[in-house]
């Protein structure tokens, strides 16, 4: 056995016993609440890191899974149709944006997707008749999938976990595959691609799919976890937070946005406890990583590693 | 016969400036073209055109037959086009094997694929590294672009365009910045691609170019000013006057 794959038994472990370690429901939960916001990091991902379209719009897919799956829910569907749907509506819409953000690229591309972003919040905000507005609404129960009651907090936890897990492996083979490789061919190269027979915009629309897709499953944890949604969770501050997340752990990487957005994350829900300017501690957390680590945390330290090893082979860096 | 590559009145404007002018060439199968002329002839517009890169203002492009005017670059690939370009573009940060695999992937309908591992595809590896071997490179298949010579990378190009088998092969100064020693090289690699690619080259090196060359062609301010033989335009006065020097 490769050290890989130990060490990937052993992460895997540790994150299956979580719950026993921890009997604390608050942080618990912040455990759960982690895996969300990983997942969406890593979604978003696929686009900033390997596809080099940064996007300031992905908390949408949280606002357009969560409203429309609680809308469904109230109409009377089930919990497994409204969830089907909700995932199939937020990732069509997302098809629908990829379409108008694929007119442009670079910054231009950033001012449409936050564009995308600010009417989908307008909408969750002033359809007071459909969302309730500023008032948000209430997701009545969460789903017993498979017979399983997720309600309580370690159980909760373990659901995240396996569609976390689910998910993550699908974007790894997604990042090692032919599509892969060329989305990223088409990040550096898009003309060099285009000569050597590649579709370069249907590349990255596809991958603008895929990536609201995975942000879609993670916005139905979201509204699974806070059994409510309202215009603040799909803010334009969300969608920063998240892409912070990817940039500040790696966009180059895979881990990297997960390890991102623990960080946030804790200090979000932990440090500000004790602190009140947690904002500001945030903001110099993130000052200090890309002055010392200008592509984030983990090819950092991963360069770091490979430095003290005395190896003099330098870091891949996207 | 259908010719290869047929160009028709190609025009194109970049603003007040003619960049091309009326150009009309045809390449029969199997021919070897060069086109020559001074700089600012309009030389690489017109690769750019023929590709998809630009569009022209006016006239037709055909590859065998088949007007390409309309279609965007890659599928011009699909149908047997490849180029090399004059300022390299290739990805630094790969290896040289990895390079070739995504010009192999642009004509394989597993670029799709989201969930095949690639490095675990060893027919597309294999068929790089062949590529690699034939333009020289086949020790070098694991470095990255970045650790190798300017000299390595222009025939990085070459095996990237030739790994894609392809019926019109442009070739855009395939010999520039290149050694005495690496020119030779090109040279030999040159002639020993088959009969089936026909080969469209621009090229400063006379020397390299002329011994290639069956026909030729000199645009010069966006127009093609003598076409013909090798011995033909070299004998040409306009040849002399435009860019031979006298």
């Amino acid at each position: 056995m490769s050290r890989g794959v130990v060490a990937l038994i052993v992460i895997a472990a540790a994150l299956i016993a979580v719950p026993l370690a921890i009997t604390n429901d608050f942080y618990l939960n912040l455990a759960s609440q982690i895996l969300i916001y990983a997942l969406l990091a890593v979604s978003l991902n696929l686009l900033v890191g390997y596809g080099g379209m940064v996007s300031l719009g992905h908390a949408s897919f949280i606002g357009l899974t969560s409203y429309s799956a609680v809308l469904m829910l109230n109409a009377g569907f089930g919990h497994l149709p409204s969830a089907i749907l909700a995932v199939l509506f937020s990732t069509a819409c997302g098809g629908l944006f990829g379409l108008l953000a694929l007119r442009a690229f670079g910054i231009g591309f950033l001012m449409i997707t936050l564009a995308l972003g600010q009417i989908v919040w307008g909408i969750a905000y002033r359809a007071n008749t459909l969302t309730e507005g500023d008032n948000g609404i209430r997701f009545s129960a969460r789903p017993r999938p498979f017979g399983f009651d997720i309600s309580s907090a370690p159980s909760f936890y373990w659901f995240t976990l396996i569609v976390f897990a689910v998910a993550l492996f699908f974007i790894w083979r997604l990042t090692r595959s032919p599509f892969g490789a060329a989305l990223q061919g088409a990040r550096d190269q898009p003309r060099r691609m285009r000569m050597l027979g590649h579709n370069v915009w249907l590349i990255q629309w596809l991958a603008f799919v895929l990536s609201a897709f995975w942000g879609s499953v993670a916005g139905l944890l979201y509204v699974y976890y806070n059994l409510f949604i309202s215009p603040h969770a799909i803010s334009l501050q969300q969608s920063a937070e998240v892409l912070l997340m990817a940039i500040l752990g790696g966009a180059s990487t895979l881990t990297g946005p997960i390890v991102g957005a623990v960080i946030i994350t804790l200090v979000k829900n932990v440090v500000s406890t004790y602190i009140d300017r947690w904002n500001s501690l945030l903001g110099a957390i993130f000052v200090v990583t890309i002055m010392f680590m200008p592509f984030g945390i983990v090819p950092g330290v991963r360069q770091l590693c490979a430095r003290l090893r005395g190896a003099k082979k330098p870091e891949r860096a996207a | 016969m259908t010719p290869a590559l047929e160009i028709t009145k190609l025009k194109k404007r970049f603003g007040g400036l003619p960049a091309t002018r009326d150009v009309s060439l045809t390449v029969m199968p199997g021919e070897r073209r060069l086109i020559i002329g001074p700089n600012g002839a309009g030389k690489t517009t017109l690769f750019n055109l023929v590709t998809g890169d630009l569009t022209p203002d006016e006239g037709s492009v055909k590859l065998f037959g088949q007007e390409m005017l309309k279609l965007p670059t890659q599928q011009r690939v699909h149908l047997g086009l490849a180029r090399t370009y004059q300022i390299l573009t290739l990805f630094p940060k790969e290896t040289l094997c990895h390079n070739v695999v995504l010009a192999l992937l642009g004509l394989d309908t597993m670029r799709w694929n989201p969930w095949r591992y690639l490095a675990g595809q060893s027919h597309l590896y294999a068929a790089a590294r062949e590529a690699l071997a034939l333009v020289g490179l086949r020790d070098s298949a694991e470095r990255t672009v970045a650790e190798t010579s300017y000299g390595e990378r222009r025939r990085l190009e070459m095996a990237m365009a030739l790994a894609q088998k392809p019926k019109v092969l442009l070739l855009d100064e395939p010999l520039a910045g290149l050694s005495q020693q690496e020119r030779q090289q090109v040279r030999e690699l040159l002639a020993k691609v088959p009969r089936d690619v026909t080969i469209v080259m621009i090229e400063h090196d006379m020397d390299s170019a002329l011994a290639f060359a069956e026909r030729i062609t000199l645009l010069h301010y966006g127009e093609v000013i003598v076409e013909g033989t090798r011995a033909e335009v070299v004998a040409d006065p306009r040849t002399k006057e435009v860019y031979l020097g006298e």
